[in-house]
């Protein structure tokens, strides 16, 4: 058997997150994948180092960006040797990319990578709809004059449009906030609790910025130094003012303020064995210490889209020995304030982790005063790929404060019912 | 020599319509000393990620090191077309550019940018110009480039020749670049520079060429783009123009080592004799 060694996670970069149509508009995925790539390189002293590898994605991709973190690499300083590969599992793809790192290097075949993560909703691709793109293939397929001129013939001024993607489930045809307000009604989560998190989310964003935080995680984009989505003067009765955005009728809770906005942005995790990090200068943070990936069967209505990580999350714990309680910190991303309470609530259900997650008594309740201590989605945005390796690179730096043996869980969750989640801990 | 400041930055196409109106008749041996000033010239973000994108560079706040000439070029044609200016515009030839950026220059900085005419001198075929752009921030110098361009006309057999450029590798291209016919168009649309030469067929041919050709700061900017980031820093590029790129074309990039730095160069793809453009990049880490 392979004796594994320690993967350490040795810094992070990222750049501010924008929205949608904001100041990173005209930024392709590739462009803000290198600014992030370019921050780190930058902020860590590698250009012309090789390194094992870099693994990272995005969710909403063009076909044309089918080596997007290779053609990253090659824009950055880090030296032309370096691999690279596209990952993809919605938005659980930045964690995964560095789960994928983490366990190479501590399987010994690599000795430091990058995971990362890009999205934008505004570059995004821009799809012929299903019946124009055929008609165009058969076009381009005709070989004689009779063919070309029938399949020309077969086009229509009406098949004429644009589709731009939308965060839908396919075999649902329900959006994500569709989806989870449906949850959330399922589980009663009050509307109040969820602004509650949500202006958590924005003041501890907004206090980790002004005590500089940041300073070592973010570099300015196009003008942009501050996650744009920050809202640090926000109170409880703005966001209680918000009419609904997702959900029908009195049970209706989900607003534009409790959910997060469509987002641009990339972002970065380096990670190395100890040794490299020593013959390199740098110090590591935070351990990566293990992860779970769930899915669950939301398809059929048996489960909330977005309730993974609460699946994942006991599995990882009985395979550490360890309990929920047993973290001075937790990350759970905030896709929807009602992800995280229903999460949350399902832990504490006794029924809930009885009969689904097959437990003798509910994993129990967290201290909230643990949970998303420098802010999450709601307020920094959520550009879908760039989340994971947002909370990665904070965690370990946040685990690293905390002084050794600190121990930190992620959870994150993505579409088609999955969920990424993670422990690290203090170096 | 005397400084004037310009308001702002001046309109290119009007400028460009006065050149060519004012063209005949132009005449002397002298260039008059005289440095034309705009300060406080933003950049504007859409205009560089055009830009950026165009010329291959990544959409950055780093300014690529030929987009400060760019900026200045209304600066300069606004030079060109003062009265006592002694040569026409309209038909120069750019002929050789040298720029030293001093430090990575961020969009977000406002520049101020000169531009001043130095000798005349003879040529082979015609009359050369330099001409000196600087761009510094509040006062310092962050970029330097120095241009000669190619007044056509008598000539002077016995004119002393310049530096001649370094040859180009042989051998396989590192690159094969098609370039479309409506280039000269859409580098218009991002730089101002709407010098008919570059825009169509017609145009081209009522100013003598063939027909229309890529703008030189175009085919620079590409070629060191596809060098990297190598010229984002502080650096120093040399580049030659030493045959126009005729639109649409397809052209070779070729890439090898001069002295300390990088040698770039770009031929024709159906006749590699034919060089484009000779680049040399020094880099100062």
């Amino acid at each position: 058997m392979t004796t594994t060694r320690r993967a350490a996670v040795l810094g992070g970069n990222r750049i501010p997150f924008a929205r949608q149509f904001g100041p990173y508009a005209e930024a392709s995925n590739q462009d803000m994948l290198t600014a992030a790539l370019e921050g780190l390189v930058a902020r860590h002293g590698l250009a012309g180092e090789r390194l094992g590898e870099v693994a990272a994605g995005a969710v909403i991709k063009h076909s044309r960006d089918f080596n997007l973190t290779r053609e990253a690499v090659l824009g950055s300083s880090l030296s032309p040797q370096t691999p690279a590969y596209d990952v993809q599992q919605a938005c659980g793809t930045g964690l995964e990319a560095a789960v994928l790192v983490a366990n190479k290097i501590a399987l010994g075949q690599v000795d430091s990578g990058i995971a990362g993560g890009v999205d934008s909703a505004s570059d995004a691709p821009v799809v012929v709809p299903e019946r124009l793109r055929r008609k165009l293939l058969r076009l381009s397929r005709a070989r004689t004059a009779g063919q070309r001129a029938r399949a020309a013939a077969a086009l229509r001024p009406t098949d004429l449009g644009v589709q731009v993607p939308a965060a839908t489930e396919p075999r649902t045809g329900m959006s994500m906030g569709e989806h989870m307000a449906l949850t959330a009604a399922r589980w009663g989560i009050e509307r109040q609790a969820q602004d509650e998190l949500a202006l958590a989310s924005h003041h501890n964003l907004a206090a980790a910025y002004e005590r500089g935080f940041f300073d070592d995680l973010v570099t300015p984009y196009l003008g942009l130094t501050r996650d744009q989505n920050l809202r640090p003067d926000t109170t409880l009765e703005k966001l209680a003012s918000l009419r609904t955005a997702f959900g029908t009728g009195p049970e209706a809770t989900l607003t534009a303020g409790n959910s997060t906005p469509l987002s641009d942005g990339a972002s970065t995790v380096l990670l190395g064995t100890p040794e490299w990090a020593q013959a390199h200068g740098l110090t590591p943070l935070a351990w990566f210490v293990d992860a779970e990936t769930a899915a669950v069967d939301y398809v059929g209505g048996e489960e909330g889209l977005l309730l993974a990580p609460a699946y994942a999350v006991p599995r990882l714990l009985a395979r550490q020995g360890l309990t929920l309680a047993d973290f001075d910190l937790y990350e759970i991303h905030e896709a929807f304030a009602s992800t995280v309470l229903t999460t949350l609530a399902a832990w504490e259900d006794e029924e809930f982790c009885h009969e689904r997650l097959g437990l003798d008594a509910p994993l129990g309740a967290i201290d909230r005063d643990r949970l998303n201590v420098t802010g999450s989605s709601l307020a920094a945005g959520h550009p879908f790929a760039a989340t994971g390796g947002r909370i990665v690179a904070t965690l370990a730096k946040l685990l690293h404060e905390k002084g050794s043996g600190a121990r930190g869980l992620v959870s994150i969750c993505a579409a088609g019912g999955q969920g990424v989640v993670a422990i690290l801990e203090a170096a | 020599m005397p400084t004037e400041t310009l308001g702002g930055l001046p309109a290119t196409g009007p400028l460009l319509a006065r050149a060519a109106l004012t063209a005949r008749g132009r005449s002397g041996e002298e260039v008059p000393e005289r440095t034309l000033r705009v300060e406080d010239v933003r950049i504007d973000r859409h205009r560089l990620a055009a830009y950026q994108r165009l010329t291959g560079h990544d959409v950055s706040d780093t300014v690529p090191q030929p987009y400060p000439w760019v900026l200045a070029f209304p600066v300069q044609t606004a030079l060109m077309v003062r009265p006592d200016f002694p040569l026409a515009l309209p038909g120069m030839v750019h002929l050789e550019n040298r720029v030293t950026t001093h430090r990575p220059m961020d969009a977000a900085e406002p520049l101020t940018l000169e531009a001043r005419a130095g000798e005349l001198r003879p040529h082979r075929r015609g009359r050369t110009l330099a001409v000196r752009l600087e761009a510094r921030v509040g006062d310092e110098l962050v970029w330097e480039c120095d241009s000669v361009y190619l007044a056509r006309g008598a000539g002077h057999e016995d004119a002393p020749r310049g530096e001649t450029p370094p040859d180009l590798p042989e051998g396989p291209p590192a690159g094969v670049w098609r370039l479309p016919a409506g280039l000269g168009r859409e580098y218009a649309r991002v730089s101002g520079d709407v010098n008919p030469i570059h825009l169509h067929p017609l145009t081209a041919r009522a100013l003598g060429f063939r027909r229309h050709i890529a703008h030189g700061m175009w085919t620079y900017a590409r070629t060191l783009a596809a060098l990297g980031r190598g010229s984002l820093g502080p650096s120093s590029s040399r580049v030659w123009f030493t045959a126009p790129v005729y639109l649409p074309s397809t052209v070779e990039l070729v890439l090898g080592r001069h002295e300390d730095g990088r040698l770039a160069g770009l031929r024709e793809r159906t006749d590699p004799a034919r060089t484009h453009l000779v680049l040399t990049l020094e880099s100062r880490a």
